[in-house]
């Protein structure tokens, strides 16, 4: 049984006789996968893909159309390809302020423990430039009008827009990751977003392995 | 006399030097003590940084900067901080040939840090190269030479090089128009050093060459070395 992972530094996508999502932190330390990517791969797998490819893999494999921006936010970074008539064209991939970025917005929904899924879109957000000067900002509105739910709302509308500016200002979007799973995101991005789930990096490293392999995985 | 340079100072300036030890402040000069933090701005390129810490560690007896177009803004305040406010002997010059004597090693089948070794040392021991030329180049680079060389591993033998790399080696440093010479068959990782001007025209360059841009502030991140990598091997030019 060949074992995938997709081993992110806060969440881990590991694939064998089933899928599971479970906190990077809590992935026992006896699985050591067979092929996979993500921020700790290299130490915890037999082989270790880059992510981007595996992004493009995923995204040839889940999207049928010729022209696509795949973008996946992840707890600290964000990436995107970009295909034209089926062949890449760009790429991008931002990790320089992972404070603004899914992990920020898990610990904002604990901290105060709000669902992202039940609050409102805000016509404006905040200019999430480095994510702490936006997590100052969030603290600053709820100074001065004490709604905590429309600071965070408005905390994530700006990293909608960061990601929405990072990418090119596209007028349609395929995205992958936990963030595809938050409504408020994904209304906040000015564009047709199309969500492609957490799994889009395995499906990718099921692709390159069929290929290297020359078969069907086992 | 240990006399060092920045940026490409005239050659005719250069030569007048010769026989002294010439240090190029640009490069990577070993462990120095880093005193940028107290005098420069956070968002300074960490080029220009270097330049200052190799300047200050060093104490050249004489400094040959280039202030001119072929360097930046950056450098020619650099050049005044370092004459007003550390009395060092600054001799200011302004680059402005347009006699280009080739781009043989641009256009070779050498490694690619092996291309940057050499056009950096024929600045200070010129020499006439006979190179097999590279017809069909797999990737190209167009870049400044990088505060981290470990960039250059990553592209495979005979990479081409453009931008001011390329001027440099042609001896005309501030030839905008080489400077964004690329060629469009080639797929060309645009690199420029963060908080450097020069972005402005890696990010157009590749927008239009539809090459990869990337920027770098020092040291080779993982982000930008797998975004290199990515872009060398779906696009064709490294397995």
């Amino acid at each position: 049984m060949t074992v995938f992972a997709d081993l992110g530094s806060t969440w881990s996508k590991v694939v064998d006789t089933s899928v599971k999502i479970i906190k990077t932190k809590e992935v026992p330390l006896d699985i050591i996968a067979d092929f996979a990517c993500g921020h700790n791969a290299e130490k915890r797998s037999k082989r270790s893909v880059n992510e981007l490819i595996a992004l493009c893999e995923g995204g040839l494999r889940l999207i049928g159309e010729k022209n696509f921006l795949l973008v996946d936010v992840g707890s600290r970074d964000t990436k995107y390809v970009v295909y034209e008539d089926g062949k890449f064209v760009q790429t991008g991939w931002n990790q320089e302020c992972g404070a603004s970025q899914g992990f920020a917005v898990e610990l904002l929904e604990m901290y105060y423990g709000v669902d992202c899924n039940e609050l409102e879109t805000p016509e404006h957000g905040y200019p999430v430039t480095c994510g702490l000067i936006g997590i100052s900002r969030i603290f600053d509105e709820i100074i001065k009008t004490g709604d905590e739910k429309k600071a965070v709302a408005r905390f994530i509308k700006g990293i909608a827009m960061n990601v929405y500016h990072f990418t090119g200002r596209p007028g349609r979007m395929y995205l992958s990751g936990g963030l595809c799973e938050n409504r408020l995101f994904m209304e906040s991005l000015p564009c047709e977003v199309i969500p492609l789930g957490r799994l889009v990096l395995i499906e990718g490293l099921r692709e390159i392995w069929k290929r290297d392999n020359g078969q069907e995985e086992s | 006399m240990k006399v060092g340079f920045v940026g490409y100072p005239p050659d005719e300036i250069m030569r007048e030097y010769c026989s002294e030890e010439l240090i190029d402040l640009d490069n990577d000069l070993g462990r120095v003590e880093e005193k940028d933090d107290l005098y420069l701005p956070k968002i300074t390129c960490s080029v220009i940084k270097r330049i200052f810490n190799n300047a200050l560690a060093l104490r050249p007896q004489k400094i040959i900067f280039d202030v001119g177009e072929g360097k930046c803004d950056s450098g020619r305040f650099l050049s005044w901080l370092l004459r007003e406010y550390f009395h060092m002997d600054v001799v200011e010059t302004r680059n402005q040939n347009r006699r280009g004597r080739g781009t043989v090693i641009c256009d070779s089948e050498l490694p690619l840090r092996r291309k940057f070794e050499l056009i950096l040392d024929g600045i200070v021991a010129p020499k006439d190269y006979k190179l097999g030329m590279e017809l069909h180049p797999k990737a190209g680079l167009w870049s400044v030479p990088c505060w981290d060389a470990r960039i250059l591993d990553l592209f495979p033998d005979g990479t081409r090089v453009f931008g001011w790399t390329r001027c440099f080696e042609n001896g005309t440093p501030d030839d905008l128009d080489l400077e964004c010479h690329v060629e469009k068959d080639v797929p060309t990782v645009f690199y420029a050093q963060t908080f450097c001007s020069k972005n402005i025209l890696a990010k157009n360059l590749a927008r239009v060459y539809r090459g990869l841009y990337v920027d770098c502030d020092g040291r080779l991140t993982a982000s930008v070395k797998a975004q290199i990598e990515a872009f060398l091997y779906l696009r064709g030019a490294m397995k």
